[in-house]
């Protein structure tokens, strides 16, 4: 058998929470320069499965954590962002990317309003921290100040029973709508808490000192029902809730557009420009793009994994997959890809060329499973 | 009486006169996790030793399964097409991959023995 798994590589970080994970006999892999638990031992579907039932906690201690601060910051970040902070709430999340000159994507993130004035609070993908810490550097003058949080813990709880649990520590996120974000206190410790997260449930992601957080995760697996889960449900999550993953189906060879992320592009700066990328965005808006990003759904029980070929009835090539494998909630595989905008406008079946085999399949819009986010008591 | 060989890469055969049966190792199986596909070989074709034959699509990855001997494939599982999670269940057993007319019986001194190979996997 191809060694996929066996044998761990030297000099990776853990995180805070790795005696929790050994404890709960997690397979380790490394991921971004961390050990990082696969999955533990129900094994994904069933960690998947509990999550979109019940509730899950996820260690993503790995991803970048950064506060930018310094004067007029909003007017200094919309330079680099294709955001509007005039339509963003004090304590307001917005899903946005880092955009290069040729507007494509130099990581994708999360920025958080703080409600104090003179700072913003980033969560960044775990590859490209580095990268990011960079181009902010090159774009923000020495007035602001950029830190990268090295003493926090991040996790992430998910599921539809998230708030209910957390509430019994935090009475008030209760009615914290989807995207947002407060401090809140418990047992003399800060807890950054926002109403986010990559499985398309409600949840929340939760930043905690790392001299507290595996006492508080150990206090939230006491309650019955509070499971660990891996970064293989997380993909599986993800992929069903259609959202992009950062070396997968977006890069800096993918405009946001391309991706289908237009939504997340202030309509106000689209007009108004400014930002890094502008010029590119608006011409691919305008000219349109020449690949999309779909879902497909291959037909029979087969995965079609990353790198797949799709082709035409004619086994022509017209795209290529980005993220496949097996979906939990539909018990069939699943994929996202790029497909030619051409092809799109007329039929929606391929053939995915799996290892020779070449597999019908169809293409459809995503999420593959309906979004179910916490929108507000109404 | 059968006899079990083991590969270095997780693969386990049984043998009884020059037919053998082919599957993955419980060790395997517990690394790949949730199987939910195996692309098992055409009845009549021949296997090389060593060279891929199979492929095991678990959750979380695709994985090539190596045949221990070379061959001609005489029957698969195809149990395994609608419930190939009974390769987590019983690796050894209801698991089982294919059967094979073992060309050239003397490839068998080259396997481990059950001893070597818990002996390889660490246990």
């Amino acid at each position: 058998m191809s060694e996929a798994y066996w044998g761990l590589e030297q000099n990776l970080k853990t995180t805070p929470l790795y005696k929790i994970h050994n404890n709960n006999r997690a397979k380790l892999v490394p991921f971004a320069g961390y050990y990082l638990p696969i999955q533990y031992e129900n094994g994904i579907i069933a960690e998947h499965n509990h999550t979109r039932n019940s509730v899950s906690i996820f260690d993503v201690s790995h991803m970048g954590q950064i506060k930018i601060s310094g004067p007029m910051i909003y007017d200094a970040m919309e330079k680099i962002l294709p955001i509007s902070f005039s339509k963003i709430a004090p304590g307001q999340i917005k899903y946005t990317q880092f955009l290069n000159s040729e507007g494509k994507i130099i990581d994708d993130l999360m920025i958080t309003r703080a409600f104090e004035e003179d700072h913003v609070w980033l969560v960044v993908n775990a590859d490209c921290t580095d990268k990011d810490l960079d181009h902010l550097y090159s774009n923000l003058n020495k007035t602001y100040k950029i830190e990268l949080i090295e003493d926090r813990t991040l996790i992430a709880l998910q599921g539809p029973n998230s708030s209910n649990i957390l509430k019994t520590f935090f009475q008030e996120i209760d009615d914290m709508p989807f995207m947002s974000a407060d401090w809140f206190n418990y047992d003399n410790e800060n807890f950054f808490i926002s109403r986010c997260g990559y499985t398309g449930e409600d949840g929340f992601e939760i930043s905690i000192k790392d001299r507290y957080s595996e006492k508080f995760i150990s206090k939230l697996l006491q309650i019955d029902g509070v499971k660990l889960a891996g970064l293989g449900a997380r993909n599986s999550l993800r992929m069903e809730a259609g959202l992009c993953l950062y070396g997968n189906d977006i890069s800096s060879s993918v405009s946001p557009i391309e991706a289908g992320l237009t939504w997340s592009i202030s309509k106000e700066r689209i007009e108004n420009g400014g930002f890094i990328g502008y010029e590119h965005i608006k011409k691919d808006l305008k000219n349109g793009v020449e690949r999309k990003l779909v879902g497909i759904k291959p037909l029979g029980k087969l995965p079609a994994r990353e790198g797949t070929q799709i082709f035409d009835k004619n086994e022509k090539t017209i795209g290529e997959i980005t993220s496949g494998g097996y979906s939990p909630s539909l018990q069939a595989p699943i994929a996202m890809g790029y497909i030619n905008s051409d092809i799109l406008k007329n039929d929606c079946e391929v053939l995915l060329n799996v290892r020779g085999n070449l597999i019908p399949a169809e293409i459809t819009s995503l999420p593959f499973v309906e979004h179910k986010y916490f929108r507000g008591n109404k | 009486m059968a006899e079990i060989y083991f590969t270095k890469d997780h693969e386990w055969i049984k043998v009884e006169d020059n037919i053998g049966v082919v599957g993955i190792t419980v060790y395997a199986s517990e690394q790949l996790g949730d199987i939910v596909f195996v692309e098992l070989p055409e009845e009549g074709i021949t296997a090389e030793i060593g060279k891929d034959i199979a492929v095991v699509e678990s959750v979380k990855a695709a994985s090539e399964i190596y045949s221990p001997v070379s061959g001609t494939v005489i029957k698969s599982n195809e149990d395994l097409n609608s419930t190939p999670e009974i390769v987590n269940e019983d690796p050894v057993g209801k698991g089982w991959f294919y059967e094979i007319k073992i060309s050239n019986n003397d490839e068998l001194s080259g396997l481990m023995s059950e001893e070597e190979y818990k002996k390889h996997i660490g246990d």
